[in-house]
């Protein structure tokens, strides 16, 4: 579903991503972890073309991301973006922050727009904010909206940037078993999160970052239980006294 | 002080000030309309990433920053018929006016715009919406709200602005001023009066201001 080939990318003379090799299947849960600044958001950002890339070659679902030939439109209608900081729109209503795109992109009518918009916000236990503007939402509610926002489109594919990251702790769980129960529905989803016990429970696959490169990947269990490298082994340890 | 004030006269000239206010609010709505229309343009080339757009764009805004309003007017006065264009007095107030607040009207949209935060529009990008949706449904609808107030202000400085414009001899009210002093000499009465007329369109821009400020923090907070 998504296939990373010896991609290179730079930041001026950052080397930030350093050749990148990944093979995500469809329905695939990939866990992305690794310490601030490793390059995990540059990872998942150039999956639907927020980055560009210098070298390598990234396919999703057939399209080559990175040719000058490619749906740029089309592709990101198929790919569902939840960021750390939720970045609702806070003029709009809970409601037309999820329908916007879905009219405007995926050119529906606004009736079918507005019944499965409302489907998305029931799935993610909104059914009443609908009317409400982001600022009197929780931060917890915020990023459920923005799923609902993401799920709206029917995308192939959800990538998350640190979901909770922004949370209180107490709201973390709400927005975790939305993620948990998608993963349920056969979604395919990049999260790059420390949530371990999200990982352990859901993720297909493990995959620790530093310094661009990929580390190490596994299944959860023997990624945290016996890293086999040092650099994860001190990584894990310092999320698990943090 | 005031047994002295000549109210008669004030009377007497009153039509003619009359005109002068009539002939400044003209020449104010007019270059104000203009100057949106410039600002929009100029502004829209200032934030282009092409630079056959951005770089004119900005020596523009910067040369009218950097430049007092009454040398631009003299500019065009004296500038324009060396070029061989011939235009009245009022017109090229006019075009001054409008070029001078047009570059600070870019500047007050471009805040505008830039208030946006930039994690929104990275939201419309990653949902598939193009650049113009962008720009309808996330930035402008936000913009618009920090816009209007500064823009009123702008609004305001430009009618006073427009004073400057007696120099090269509009008859707007100032010029009327000017005019009632050389003929009379009671430069106390001529200029109060102007001064009045000048707070009456000053307070109705004024409260304009302030209703659109209400308005707006109003519908922020829902
Ligand atoms: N737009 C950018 N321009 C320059 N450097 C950037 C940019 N975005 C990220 N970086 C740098 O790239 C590195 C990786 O960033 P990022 O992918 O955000 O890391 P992570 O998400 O793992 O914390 C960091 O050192 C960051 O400072
Ligand atoms: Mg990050």
């Amino acid at each position: 579903m998504i296939e990373f080939k010896n991609v290179n990318k730079w930041f001026g003379k950052l080397h930030v991503l350093n050749d990148i090799n990944l093979d995500i299947d469809a329905g695939e849960v990939l866990v992305i972890c690794g310490p601030s600044g490793s390059g995990k958001s540059t990872l998942i950002r150039c999956i639907n073309r927020l980055e560009t890339i210098q070298e390598g070659e990234i396919v999703v679902d057939g399209v080559p991301v990175h040719d000058k030939k490619t749906n740029l439109t089309k592709l990101r209608a198929d790919i569902g973006f939840v960021f750390q900081q939720f970045h609702l729109y806070p003029h709009m209503t809970v409601l037309q922050n999820v329908m916007l795109a879905p009219v405007n992109v995926k050119k529906m009518s606004t009736a079918a727009a507005e019944k499965i918009s409302r489907e998305k916000l029931t799935q993610v236990g909104l059914t009443d904010k609908a009317g409400a503007h982001p600022a009197q939402l929780s931060g917890g509610q915020q990023q459920r909206v923005a799923i609902a926002r993401g799920l709206a489109m029917s995308p192939k594919i959800m990538l998350f940037d640190e979901p909770t990251s922004a949370l209180d702790p107490e709201m973390i769980g709400e927005v975790l078993d939305v993620m948990v129960n998608l993963v349920s529905e056969g979604m395919t989803m990049c999260v790059v999160t420390h949530e371990m016990g999200f990982a352990r429970k859901v993720a297909d696959r493990v995959l620790f970052m530093d310094f661009g490169k990929i580390i190490e990947t596994g299944k959860p269990t023997d990624f945290f239980d016996n890293p086999r490298t040092d650099r994860a082994a001190d990584f894990i340890s310092k999320i698990l006294t943090h | 002080m005031l047994a002295d004030f000549n109210f008669r006269i004030i009377f007497e000239y009153l039509p003619l000030f009359l005109t002068g206010l009539r002939s400044t609010f003209l020449i104010s709505i007019v270059s104000i309309i203009l100057a949106l229309v410039t600002g929009t343009i100029a502004c829209a080339g200032r934030i282009s990433s092409i630079k056959l757009l951005k770089y004119p764009a900005i020596a523009y805004i910067e040369i009218i920053r950097s430049t007092p309003l009454l040398v631009q007017i003299y500019f065009l006065y004296f500038g324009l018929p060396t070029l061989g264009i011939r235009v009245p007095e009022i017109q090229t107030g006019i075009i001054a006016l409008m070029l001078n607040s047009g570059a600070y009207i870019a500047e007050i949209i471009r805040a505008g715009i830039t208030s946006v935060d930039d994690g929104q529009i990275e939201a419309g990008v990653s949902s598939g919406l193009n650049y113009f949706q962008r720009m309808r449904f996330i930035i402008l609808p936000q913009a618009l709200g920090v816009t209007v107030p500064p823009l009123l202000g702008q609004s305001i400085v430009l009618v006073k602005d427009s004073a400057l414009l007696s120099l090269i001899s509009v008859m707007e009210l100032t010029r009327c001023g000017q005019t009632m002093t050389s003929e009379r000499f009671m430069p106390t009465e001529a200029f109060l009066t102007v001064a009045f007329f000048y707070m009456c369109i000053y307070f109705c821009l004024k409260s304009l201001a302030d209703w659109s400020q209400k308005k707006l923090i109003f519908r922020e907070a829902y």
